[in-house]
């Protein structure tokens, strides 16, 4: 977070806080679409800014969310958990985006809360939500029980609670989220067919104990039953983590055979880096959607890879609020969405679509699903900052009902 | 007996009963106006972003988060009481909200015996850390950073998966949603806190907290005393593991993790010297009121959410230094 | 003879192959005074411990009421009806003095322990004692030094020793203090209670002190019943000490001023004005509470004036902080030189370098040898006894505790130098190191403000005493010719006319 001061970013902190300022008697913006900037940048200024954000106060305090709530029908609050990585960012900045886009622009008042893990706390902005009479709870939970009974509090309050990503057990909660099984199970098909189900393949599993690894390894699982000539020559974690895969993968890569086949559960540009270092050709991979991973499935930077790429969506978040606006609209019926995988081959990437030069290894390419007739279709520069699509355009296509 | 020869005689007028009650609990008297301070900093905001007062809901809802907060500052402070630290009261939280999702749901009995039960583990634990601390001559804060690893892996082999469910007649009791019931346990607290101050065993931490050596010479056990105080420490962590599942209507075994550091944080904004013997169990309960306030504070707010974070520890740092200032000038005053 | 009260027999004691003790024996009875002295270091303070069950002797035997007895810790010596007051106090800083006094024996109700009824007793505790003037209310760490020191006490004697040891109880009492305490010790002699005690203060010795023993070394050298200063101070030091005090230097009426005030006023402090030459040791005297200490304490910097002003070699200062005061060649050597001046645990090198870290680093990092350089002068130009200058200071006794300090402050190279009860605590044979040194450095130019409680003192070491009185400037007395008596009556003279 130290960086050195650059004298003029400054001065644009100076110039966003006025903008935000004038745009609060002028506009309807909402409390997400003040952001402007990239969130690395206002992450930067933080800190250096500590005394104009302090100043912004009270200019804050006087700007309740719901306030300019005239003409809008749904208030609709995030509440999300932990805020530290990339894909939780993402998650973030295409709902900040959304809030500013049609239909939500004209029909939703939106909020955003992080809590960091600390389920109390959670629990307490959530309570605040309820005090706050919102429609709509969406929320990306700290805990999949521990929320529980403030959760049975809110929809008791006729609160509509979607909660989506790291999901909750209680049962009067709308649940959003990919089949983690399928995912798994796709990832492990496509590497059957790939070596004409034979051959050695390691797995590079996610965190334990959470369910959505052992969904993902239970899905795989079932694959490598049905075809005996595959043969698991190892099983480690990488954590959901780039470097913690590398690190992992170089250190058990020594003592491998030839690797036919990788799949892997997250961190999958790590792995794919390990195996370059020890000069080991990149055998067929079936991996998550980042954009380091994509990249190589382009030959950018020299190696290239025969790879699968699919993954849990950031826009997971989207869906849950779509979800939330045609319930609450009537438009919908009151039930849960499991959102289909969309995986990619090589053949399906394009630079500047689903694959991004520009962008770091670590970035998520499966914000949007791409194309019109997709579940969602959104353009990136939502993603990287939170600001509105330029063209407006945001499509959300919830599966039939 | 005959008086002696000379006698020291007073110079001037005592102080008042008052002025000593106020400068000796000095900590405790800064966190109830904090309190306050917050209290109608939020209801403020409340009335101008909402239109109307806070009701029964927020109160309830507040409170029901708020309690194992409180029990884990609690146990907290008995441990810095005796110049210790201790780390594990989230490990303990885990591991007791662990047990309690799987073995509560049962009769009322099966449920009140597997309550006292859940208590006698945090017991364990607590003993586990004195006996290290104490008797091993270990730092506290290794033994108990150590040890908050061992209950954090313990509760997840106990409940891998997050689960369970809870009576709704105990939720009723530890955490009404409906009522704020969890009112009563401030007061309760509050008693039980005046009796362990006039224990031998409360004297006996304190005075180990200000000066072991001292304390040993006038015959008070340090062993003895260490050891108990993390014992107490152990039962209102697993009080707090309690209240948690009992709020979350089932059980998690790592959502306790988060209140190591929050049960530092408040039990410090309630006027508890980390140098141990000084401070009040109260101070702490009311510290942890805080600390929820200021979310409450922050959400009505509407802080942009990249900022909340930041201006929580503003706030936090803003109270600690506030209270520091007025304590100095209150005792300079003198 | 009646049988011994309490007898040790060559009790010896080492610290990290350092002895304390090698072969020291002594022997008192009931119903005496039995004053224990020796320079420091002597290890008369080890053996008060080994007495008290503080400390384990390594060899040795110590005999209560004829049985040898294994002590195991202060509990034990309790129960054989021992009690000591410890140099160290042991009160318990964050509690009240009342929950100190009755620790482990508070009043109970319905089982608990009842705090009202702790302050009642505590207040007729400290009442049945003559104790009127400290509030059992306040916490310890709230009342002064004597306090604390007569709070030990009333606890020691409270529970109405059959031995009571007492380690340098009278180190920091002022004169009406240690007349209580002798009210006490005289009272409890009647009642057939051996009294064990260490002092520095001669007067006080002959004053209460049925026998003595004289320590040197870590052995006894032997115990009197009648024995006089000269002679004491040969056994004790093992050397004639002729005259106490050196000659003092010439009085530097017409050298320049270092330092002027003028109508200083503050806390406790009014109208004050004198001005200190070069060379020039001027004592400042009355009794405690008078306003020494703030007027220190604002030449330092350490407290701010309300009026008047203070200059500096002829240039008009405003110190915010003693940071600014050093700045301009000031130091102040303190009397409670634990609290506020060594740090104990770290080594007499440290300690002796601490001042002028500054001067001997380069570019941020300290320059080891010549830290050894300057630590190594200031042992060497005062004559620390030290083992080495990589020894903790805490291991030091008294009185080169106090040299290190002082010697931290040579080195800086100050111009202006407030001494403030420098001797307090300290045994003869170092207090007459420090009479020298001080004579030395007004020689060598210093200019010295020297506080002491010692009228003594003042009288033979100072070319001029202002004795102040509720915070004014009472009189100024002018050597040669002042003695203790005219400083003492200067002081008090108004309290005898009111």
């Amino acid at each position: 977070m130290l960086c050195l001061t650059d004298p003029k970013s400054a001065d644009v902190h100076k110039k966003r806080l006025k903008a935000k300022t004038i745009r609060e008697n002028t506009s309807e913006e909402t409390t997400g679409g003040n952001l402007t900037m990239t969130i690395q940048a206002t992450r930067r200024h933080l800190l250096q800014t500590a005394g104009l954000g302090l100043a912004a106060m009270p200019l804050m305090v006087a700007r309740p969310s719901f306030a300019q709530s005239a003409g809008k029908t749904y208030k609709i609050a995030l509440s999300n958990s932990y805020i530290g990585n990339k894909w939780r960012l993402e998650m973030e900045n295409v709902f900040k985006a959304a809030l500013q886009m049609d239909p939500f622009k004209t029909e939703v008042v939106g909020s955003i809360y992080n809590s960091g893990n600390d389920v109390s706390k959670q629990s307490q902005q959530i309570s605040n939500m309820i005090a706050e009479r919102v429609d709509a709870i969406v929320m990306d939970a700290a805990s999949p029980t521990a929320l529980n009974g403030i959760i049975h509090q809110a929809t008791s309050r006729g609160i509509l609670v979607v909660s989506f990503d790291s999901g909750v057990t209680a049962p009067s909660a709308i649940k959003v989220n990919i089949s983690q099984y399928d995912l798994g199970k796709g990832w492990a098909e496509w590497i059957v067919k790939q070596i004409n189900g034979k051959g050695n393949v390691i797995m590079v599993t996610g965190v334990a104990g959470t369910e959505v690894d052992l969904d993902r390894n239970k899905g795989a699982d079932s694959v490598w039953a049905q075809n005996p000539g595959i043969k698991v020559v190892n099983r480690f974690t990488g954590m959901w983590d780039s470097s913690t895969a590398e690190r992992n993968t170089a250190a058990v890569l020594p003592s491998l055979p030839k690797i036919d086949a990788i799949w892997c559960q997250g961190g999958t540009d790590g792995v794919l880096k390990a195996f370059i270092s020890a000069n080991r050709p990149l055998p067929p991979t079936a991996g998550e959607a980042e954009n380091g991973f994509r990249k190589m499935m382009l030959g950018i930077g020299g190696h290239t890879v025969t790879g699968y790429s699919a993954g849990s969506p950031p826009y997971l978040s989207l869906m849950a609020l779509e979800l939330a606006r045609r319930i609450l609209n009537g438009s919908y019926p009151k039930k849960n969405i499991d959102v289909p995988n969309v995986f990619l081959s090589n053949a399906d990437l394009k630079l500047g679509v689903n694959v991004f030069a520009d962008q770091p290894d670590s970035f998520f390419d499966d914000f949007t699903a791409g194309g019109p007739t997709s579940p969602v279709d959104i353009c990136a520069q939502a993603a990287i900052d939170g600001s509105a699509c330029t063209d407006q355009k945001l499509i959300i296509n919830l599966p039939a009902a | 007996m005959p008086l002696p020869e000379t006698i020291l005689a007073a110079s001037g007028p005592r102080r008042s009963r008052l002025s000593h009650a106020l400068t000796q609990n000095i900590g405790l008297a800064l966190v109830v106006a904090l309190l306050i301070a917050c209290v109608i900093l939020y209801c403020v905001l409340y009335i101008v972003t909402q239109h109307r007062l806070p009701g029964g809901f927020e109160l309830t809802s507040t409170l029901n988060n708020t309690m194992p907060l409180a029990f884990a500052a609690l146990a907290q402070t008995l441990v810095v009481l005796t110049r210790g630290i201790d780390l594990s009261v989230g490990g303990v939280i885990d591991l007791t909200n662990a047990v309690a999702a799987l073995t509560l749901m049962g009769g009322p009995v099966s449920t009140t015996l597997w309550t006292i039960a859940i208590l006698g583990i945090g017991a364990l634990c607590g003993l586990l850390n004195g006996v290290l601390v104490a008797i091993g001559r270990l730092q506290p804060i290794l033994v108990t950073l150590s040890t908050l690893s061992i209950f954090q892996g313990i509760a997840i082999r106990i409940l891998p998966q997050p689960g369970g469910a809870m009576p709704p007649g105990f939720t009723g009791v530890l955490a009404n949603p409906n009522v704020p019931l969890s009112l009563i346990y401030i007061p309760i607290i509050g008693i039980l806190w005046a009796i362990f101050r006039r224990t031998p065993l409360g004297v006996a931490v304190f005075a180990i907290g200000n000066d072991a050596m001292a304390a040993s010479s006038h015959g008070i056990s340090v062993k003895r005393t260490t050891i108990l105080a993390y014992m107490l420490g152990g039962v209102a962590s697993a009080c707090a593991g309690l209240f948690l599942a009992a709020n979350a209507t089932a059980g998690d075994a790592t959502t306790g993790d988060t209140y190591t550091l929050t049960s530092i944080v408040a039990a410090v904004l309630g006027g508890v010297s980390l140098f141990g013997g000084r401070g009040s169990g109260l101070g702490a309960l009311f510290g942890a009121f805080v600390t929820v306030m200021v979310v409450n504070i922050l959400f009505f707010a509407h802080i942009d959410p990249l900022y909340q974070t930041f201006y929580e520890g503003l706030f936090l740092l803003a109270a600690v230094i506030a209270a520091n200032v007025i304590g100095q000038i209150v005792r300079r005053r003198r | 003879m009646t049988i011994a009260a309490v007898e040790a027999v060559d009790i010896g004691k080492a610290y990290g192959g350092v002895a304390a003790l090698t072969k020291a024996s002594f022997t008192a009875s009931a119903g005496e005074v039995h004053a224990l002295v020796g320079e420091n270091g002597a290890g008369k303070s080890t053996l008060i411990k080994i007495m008290g069950g503080r400390v384990r002797p390594d060899t040795g035997e110590i005999r209560i009421g004829g049985q040898a007895v294994s002590l195991a810790g202060p509990q034990a010596a309790h129960q054989l009806g021992a009690w000591t007051v410890f140099q160290e106090l042991t009160l318990l800083p964050w509690m009240t003095v009342a929950e100190n006094l009755l620790l482990r024996q508070e009043p109970r109700a319905f089982g608990l322990i009842d705090r009202k009824a702790t302050l009642r007793d505590a207040d007729a505790l400290l009442a049945r004692f003559g104790v009127m003037h400290i509030d059992p209310r306040a916490l310890v760490e709230d009342i002064s030094l004597a306090e604390r020191q007569t709070v030990e006490i009333v606890r020691a004697v409270s529970h109405a020793p059959k031995i009571l040891f007492l380690d340098e109880p009278t180190s920091s009492l002022v004169e009406r203090e240690v007349e209580w305490l002798f009210g006490q010790i005289r009272r409890l002699r009647e009642q057939g209670c051996c009294i064990v005690f260490t002092s520095h203060r001669w007067a006080e010795i002959r004053s209460i002190a049925d026998r003595i023993t004289i320590f040197r070394g870590g052995q006894d050298v032997g115990t009197f019943t009648d024995i006089d200063e000269d002679e004491a101070v040969r056994l004790m030091t093992g050397r004639r000490v002729e005259a106490l005090y050196p000659a003092m230097s010439p009085a530097p009426d017409d050298a320049p001023v270092m330092m002027e005030a003028r109508a200083l006023s503050g806390p406790n402090l009014r109208q004050v004005s004198f001005a200190l030459r070069r060379g020039e040791v001027l004592g400042v005297g009355g009794l405690a509470g008078h306003g020494h200490r703030e007027l220190f304490r604002t030449v330092f910097g350490d407290a701010h004036a309300s009026g008047g002003t203070l200059s500096v070699q002829g240039k008009e200062k405003r110190f915010r902080s003693p940071r600014a005061a050093i700045a301009s060649g000031i130091a102040l050597v303190p009397e409670d030189r634990k609290s506020e001046g060594l740090l104990l645990r770290m080594s007499v090198r440290d300690n002796a370098s601490l001042a002028i870290l500054k001067r001997l680093t380069r570019f941020g990092i300290l320059k080891p040898q010549e830290e050894r350089r300057a630590a190594q002068h200031v042992v060497d130009s005062l004559r620390v006894r030290t083992a080495g200058i990589g020894l903790a200071v805490g291991a030091l006794s008294g009185g080169n505790q106090q040299k290190v300090l002082l010697g931290r402050w040579l080195e800086t190279e100050c111009q202006i130098l407030l001494l403030y009860d420098v001797t307090r605590g300290v045994d003869v044979a170092t207090k007459h190191e420090i009479y020298e040194l001080v004579v030395a450095l007004a020689r060598d130019g210093h200019a010295i403000l020297f506080y002491s409680s010692d009228a003594e003192e003042l009288a033979h070491l100072c070319h001029r005493v202002l004795v102040m009185r509720e915070g004014v400037v009472a009189a100024e007395l002018r050597a040669p010719g002042v003695t203790a008596e005219d400083i003492v009556s200067a002081a008090v003279r108004d309290h005898r006319a009111a």
